[in-house]
């Protein structure tokens, strides 16, 4: 009876491919030997990531996003001295609990700091060479109680 | 006629003939078709795999040895494919793998071959389609053995070279897939 199993298994219909499958076939391997961008994708995409990471970090090109993370802005205060060369120059408001904050000189007699502060209204001065100056960019000022004006910063990163 | 050998073909085709690839697919396309078709039951799947099969070879060839017979190594690439395919398929397991007899085995009346219709033999139609479909649902390792042993009609060492086993584990293989099939099959195989 064994035999008459695989005298059936011997006659199990045998298929053949389409007319066409050697030429499909060699179609199929002069495509994928044809450099093309497929190919190189990974290698293109891999050297763009670099290029652009690369150019992130030494260049100034806007590049990185802005991320306001938290609701914090980023701000940048530039005081100008009308008097010649100060020595010192700090800023101190609401926001630093009026701690004084020195500034980075960019010129002889300019100074700037960058804040990242959340949104809001904060009154500030600067300190030059430790005297209080009211900054005189801003468009807004109270009296601080002491005889003196603050200025005022509306944190959507202009100051008023 | 002077006939290329298959090694002749393969050093031209290294030698930058690649056109006489041609060749050597023409000469294998129906064994490994077969094969493949044997293992995935499905017409066009089957043509797709035996196609990759070809051009990983195509692009594999430096690597081919004389070691093996360059049908022996079609069979294997192409039986990897399958497997890869297989895994594709989310099919996890290879050897508790069944394929579900769907509509594929109706087609197989399709492709009885010329002078071996069973109506004009001793075997009768309607055997035959059992037997197909009872092969169909063996597992992977016991279809994959008789379908190169009774289809392909490969010998024992030829089927050890491409399973990559032992003479002696194709020939249980072999026993335990007809143990299986007489067991499907019922009575009349018995």
């Amino acid at each position: 009876m064994g035999e008459k199993l695989e005298q059936y298994l011997r006659h199990l219909p045998k298929v053949e491919p389409g007319r066409s499958f050697a030429p499909s076939v060699m179609a199929c391997i002069a495509e994928r030997a044809r450099p093309s961008y497929r190919r190189y994708k990974r290698w293109v995409v891999a050297f763009a990531a670099v290029a652009l990471f690369v150019l992130m970090l030494t260049t100034n090109l806007p590049l990185t996003p802005r991320l306001e993370l938290f609701g914090y802005r980023t701000v940048r205060l530039v005081f100008c001295s009308t008097v010649r060369n100060p020595k010192t120059v700090a800023v101190a408001g609401d926001f630093s609990d009026w701690e004084s904050i020195p500034m980075e000189r960019v010129d002889e007699n300019c100074f700037a700091l960058t804040l990242r502060l959340r949104p809001g209204k904060y009154e500030y001065g600067f300190l030059v060479d430790g005297k209080w100056v009211p900054d005189p960019l801003s468009l807004r000022a109270v009296a601080d109680g002491f005889g003196s004006v603050n200025s005022v910063l509306v944190v959507d990163g202009d100051t008023e | 006629m002077w006939e290329q050998s298959d090694r002749e073909i393969i050093q031209e085709v290294l030698n930058g003939n690649k056109d006489l690839f041609a060749v050597l697919v023409a000469r294998y396309e129906k064994p490994i078709f077969n094969y493949v078709y044997g293992l995935v039951r499905q017409r066009q799947d089957a043509e797709d795999l035996t196609q990759e099969a070809f051009v990983k070879a195509f692009f594999a060839l430096r690597t081919y040895r004389d070691s093996f017979e360059f049908s022996t190594w079609m069979y294997r690439i192409a039986r990897n494919v399958c497997l890869d395919y297989f895994r594709r398929q989310k099919i996890r397991s290879f050897f508790s793998l069944n394929t579900p007899v769907g509509e594929e085995e109706d087609e197989l009346g399709d492709f009885l071959p010329e002078g071996k219709d069973p109506e004009e033999g001793v075997l009768k139609e309607e055997l035959l389609e059992r037997v197909s479909q009872a092969v169909g649902q063996l597992p992977l390792k016991f279809r994959e053995v008789i379908v190169l042993r009774y289809v392909e009609e490969l010998s024992y060492e030829e089927i050890a070279r491409i399973l990559d086993v032992p003479v002696g584990t194709v020939k249980t293989y072999l026993h335990r897939a007809k143990a299986k099939l007489r067991e499907l099959l019922g009575e009349e195989f018995s």
